[in-house]
């Protein structure tokens, strides 16, 4: 509405014609109606291209999605309201890749605008939907079907859920990749007992038999050592995982903070350090970074961690002032 | 010798809740039991041991919500307490949050000071006889309606009067604050429940200066305490954790990273929880800390932090590596297998008084809605014990310590001392909307003891402040006198030390606040000392 507004607006500037002034506001309010007659007079004027813009949005509002189409693609790349239209008709018409390519070019063209972000989480929505839908109708007797149940339980946090869907899975399809992974993670999401521990370990050793070279798996088991406070059956999957995948953060982050602790301050700043490299934006591997310095008694360096710090974890601009606002309240002085 | 160290070493606890047999049966409201409209009903209330007559004997204060009154019990002997709160004139009401004690004028008589949502009150201690609300008088009341939370006594410049630290939550209007479900910020797993802490407004820290003649003056701005924002501040914890000889203050702070202030000297403090390692987690992620006790469990000399935090949070031990830096050695602690609860209370305690500290937490969900959810996430829950293996780590012994352990409350509050001077602590916890638990042992542990309590002369007569090592054999102890502490409560102002097989200590140091030093040499175990600074 805020967009058709402004088009009102500079229609008024740019001296439309009255016909299409009353036809785009009849389309606001609206009265589809009275806008497509009044602009489907008004743009048989090619050079009154607000009255065709319109015109193609009104037909679109109505269904007419063939006649508003070639307009609206044509405009899509200057205009947001003309490709959002586009996708809808093209959603509409089952041509979900041309509704996602188009979607795709307009969130890059306007990355910030929520109606572009709104629509492609809900178009994505409804695909997630239609295909769980349909594998849940043609092929109920699969792994896969209690696969992505337990995946959704583990979304909405229904942890106990998850697990028993995943151990269905497992039962049909014991050789499948990532299914005992995924088990032994639910198992942890759902608590940290010693006897949660002891079958997810199980579950991350089930893995690592069909995929040996998993360097994912060994730091989980690594995790889990390290919360039975087994440091050094923890540190050996460490290294192990290190060694399968030598570009693993969580896993360097992991080392880098034992060898702090062992005083072993080259190798936990040579580890660290590599991490921060391989990814700028970790808080994790900083805060670890500045410890290992403070550790070493490289002050300077630490508080120059501490300022990326503090940068990376500063709240997103507006989310307690907005809310202040509405409060009707000042933030504070700082 | 051997069979009693090994005694104490294997003994089994068993917990009972003594509490009814005590006489300790009024129930304290603390806002909605099945649903909370307002983020005030999750935070109260905290609980309060302390000997306000000096006849040896730890009384009992209990804090509560709207709609009740404090409630002063006097310690009969024998198990028994009454409720004396009318005779020495401390009914209340009002959304009372947090206690701390300490003897402010140095009159022998230790003051209580109770904060709130609202107007706090210091109470002075009437030689025992009664309480005088001299709130006013004393230049503490506030310039507009503050959510106060933890507090304590603490004597900043070691000049013999205590001062006050005093955190604050947050600014809370109920005029003004969204309903439940009315924002992201008041949604739990789905379910609609009170708003907050995210999204509201945040506010300062306090910190009062003792005149000396019965007033405090607001040195809030001029001391630093109040330079930190965007935290939202519940329990205080103050001790000297980089062992300069000026006591530092620790605040746990909700969904936002805790606050660790330096005391620089001269009346100034530096905030500096992040380079020092006790402002989040050890993955850098702030936690929603909760309550605190400090204790050296390792026996090594330096203060080390426990903290409790939120469910699916573990909660948070920081060793201290001694000048005040720390590390976060939960897991390596053996700590990390309690996720799902809401920790609250806590202290080191030695129960078995193996010459070890033990660790308790108390439990309870901040939204009695989660119960709706039916997942292994609680309302009212069971306490935690952890045994201190003496290598570093504990062990979870919750199951075996008793049945006091298997009962379910939304504890908040929780203060540990002698009830009744065997030697063997005792611990009372503050429950919304229930009677309060005393856990009592049913034996006496098997180790042998001694409890200190100390009094100033040149230092603050509650000796607040005061450190002590206690040395048996090759085996050395420290503990420190401290005001306030676990979530918003007072533990006794005196120390307990389990001496495990020792009968006797062969050395006791102490430094007083100011650092005077004093030693005895060869006391006798088993026993209250009274011990009275050298002038």
């Amino acid at each position: 509405m805020m967009l058709a507004t402004s088009f009102l607006a500079l229609s008024f500037l740019l001296g439309e014609s009255n016909l299409t002034q009353e036809g785009i506001r009849a389309f606001n309010s609206g009265r589809y109606s009275v806008a497509l007659a009044k602009l489907a007079e008004a743009a048989k004027d090619p050079s009154d291209e607000q009255a065709g813009l319109f015109l193609a949005l009104s037909q679109a509002a109505t269904g007419n999605c063939g006649a508003a189409l070639p307009r609206l693609s044509q405009l899509s790349s200057t205009e947001a309201l003309a490709g959002l239209a586009a996708v809808k008709c093209y959603s509409a018409a089952g041509e979900e890749t041309k509704a996602f390519g188009l979607l795709d070019e307009m969130a890059v063209r306007w990355p910030n605008n929520a109606d572009v972000l709104y629509l492609k989480a809900k178009l994505h929505m409804k695909a997630f939907n239609d295909a769980t839908l349909a594998m849940f109708q043609r092929t109920p007797a699969s792994y896969r079907v209690h696969e992505l149940s337990a995946e959704i339980f583990e979304v909405q946090s229904r942890y106990d859920e998850a697990v028993a869907e995943y151990r269905k899975a497992i039962e049909m399809n014991p050789q499948a990749p990532d299914l005992h992974f995924r088990l032994g993670r639910a198992i942890l999401l759902a608590g940290h007992s010693a006897d949660s521990l002891a079958k997810a370990s199980a579950a991350f050793q089930d893995e690592s038999k069909l995929n040996p070279e998993d360097g994912a798996c060994e730091f989980q088991l690594g995790q889990i050592s390290q919360v039975e406070g087994q440091k050094t059956d923890a540190k050996a999957h460490f290294e192990k995982a290190l060694a399968l995948a030598p570009q693993f953060v969580q896993v360097l982050i992991a080392l880098g903070k034992m060898e702090t602790q062992d005083k072993h301050y080259d190798r936990a700043l040579s580890l660290l350090g590599k991490a921060v490299e391989l990814q700028p934006a970790n808080e994790t591997a900083h805060y670890a970074l500045l410890t290992a310095y403070r550790d070493a008694g490289q002050m300077e360096k630490a508080k120059a961690e501490k300022a990326i710090l503090d940068k990376l974890q500063k709240p997103p601009e507006g989310e307690f002032s907005d809310f202040l606002k509405k409060l009707g309240e000042k933030p504070p002085a700082q | 010798m051997i069979r009693l160290w090994l005694a104490a070493a294997l003994y089994v606890a068993d917990f009972q809740n003594v509490a009814r047999k005590a006489g300790l049966t009024d129930v304290f409201p603390n806002g909605g039991s099945v649903s909370k409209q307002y983020i005030i009903e999750t935070t109260g209330s905290g609980i309060a041991f302390i000997d306000y007559d000096n006849d040896g004997l730890l009384d009992l204060f209990v804090l509560s919500g709207k709609g009740g009154t404090n409630r002063m019990y006097h310690n009969e002997g024998h198990g028994r307490f009454r409720d004396v709160t009318q005779k020495l004139g401390l009914e209340s009401s009002g959304w009372a949050q947090g206690v701390c004690a300490g003897d402010y004028d140095n009159d022998g008589y230790t003051d209580l000071f109770v904060t709130y949502w609202g107007e706090n009150h210091l109470y002075r201690n009437v030689g025992g006889q009664r309480f005088e609300n001299v709130t006013q008088k004393a230049h503490l009341t506030q310039e507009r309606t503050r959510y106060n939370t933890g507090c304590a006594f603490i004597d900043i410049d070691n000049d013999g009067n205590l001062d006050l630290f005093i955190s604050n939550y947050l600014k809370f209007d109920p005029a003004t604050t969204p309903q439940p479900g009315a924002n992201p910020y008041c949604f739990y797993r789905g379910i609609a429940v009170n708003c907050g802490p995210r999204g509201l407004p945040f506010d300062r820290n306090l910190l009062y200066r003792n005149n000396g003649d019965g007033t405090f003056s607001d040195i809030s701005e001029a001391s630093g305490i109040a330079a930190p924002f965007g935290h939202y501040s519940l329990s205080v914890l103050t001790g000297d954790f980089n062992e300069d000889g000026l006591p530092d203050i620790y605040v746990a702070c909700d969904q936002t990273p805790s606050l660790l202030y330096i005391n620089e000297g001269h009346g100034k403090f530096e905030e500096e929880a992040v380079l020092r390692g006790v402002a989040f987690d050890q993955n850098g992620k702030a936690m929603s800390g909760m309550g605190l006790a400090e204790g050296d469990y390792i026996n090594e000399g330096h203060p080390s932090i426990f903290r409790t935090n939120f469910s699916d949070e573990f909660e948070t031990l920081y060793h201290n590596l001694g000048g005040g830096n720390f590390d976060d050695v939960t897991l390596d602690a053996g700590l990390g297998q309690n996720t799902r609860y809401v920790g609250w209370g806590t202290g080191f305690f030695d129960f078995n008084n193996a010459g070890w500290k033990d660790l308790l937490l108390v439990n309870g969900h901040v939204f009695p809605e989660v119960e709706k959810l039916h997942i292994d996430i609680h309302y009212k829950d069971r306490a935690i014990l952890y045994q201190n293996l003496g290598n570093g780590k504990f062990r979870d012994v919750t199951r075996d310590a008793g049945p006091a352990f298997n009962e379910l409350h939304s504890a908040r509050g929780a203060a540990f001392g002698d009830i009744d001077n065997d030697g063997t602590l005792d611990v009372v916890i503050n429950n919304q909307n229930e009677a309060p638990s005393l856990f009592k042992q049913s034996q006496k542990a098997a180790g042998h003891w001694l409890i200190l309590k100390l009094q100033g002369t040149k230092a603050n007569r509650s000796a607040i402040g005061a450190r002590v090592k206690v040395l048996t054999g090759e085996h050395a102890q420290w503990d420190e006198v401290r005001s306030g502490g676990s979530y918003l409560s007072q533990n006794d102002l005196r120390l307990h030390f389990g001496l495990g097989s020792a009968m006797k200590v062969d050395r006791i140091e102490i430094t007083w606040p100011g650092g005077a030093k004093q030693t005895l040499e060869n006391v006798a175990a088993d026993r209250v000392l009274a011990i009275r600074q050298q002038p």
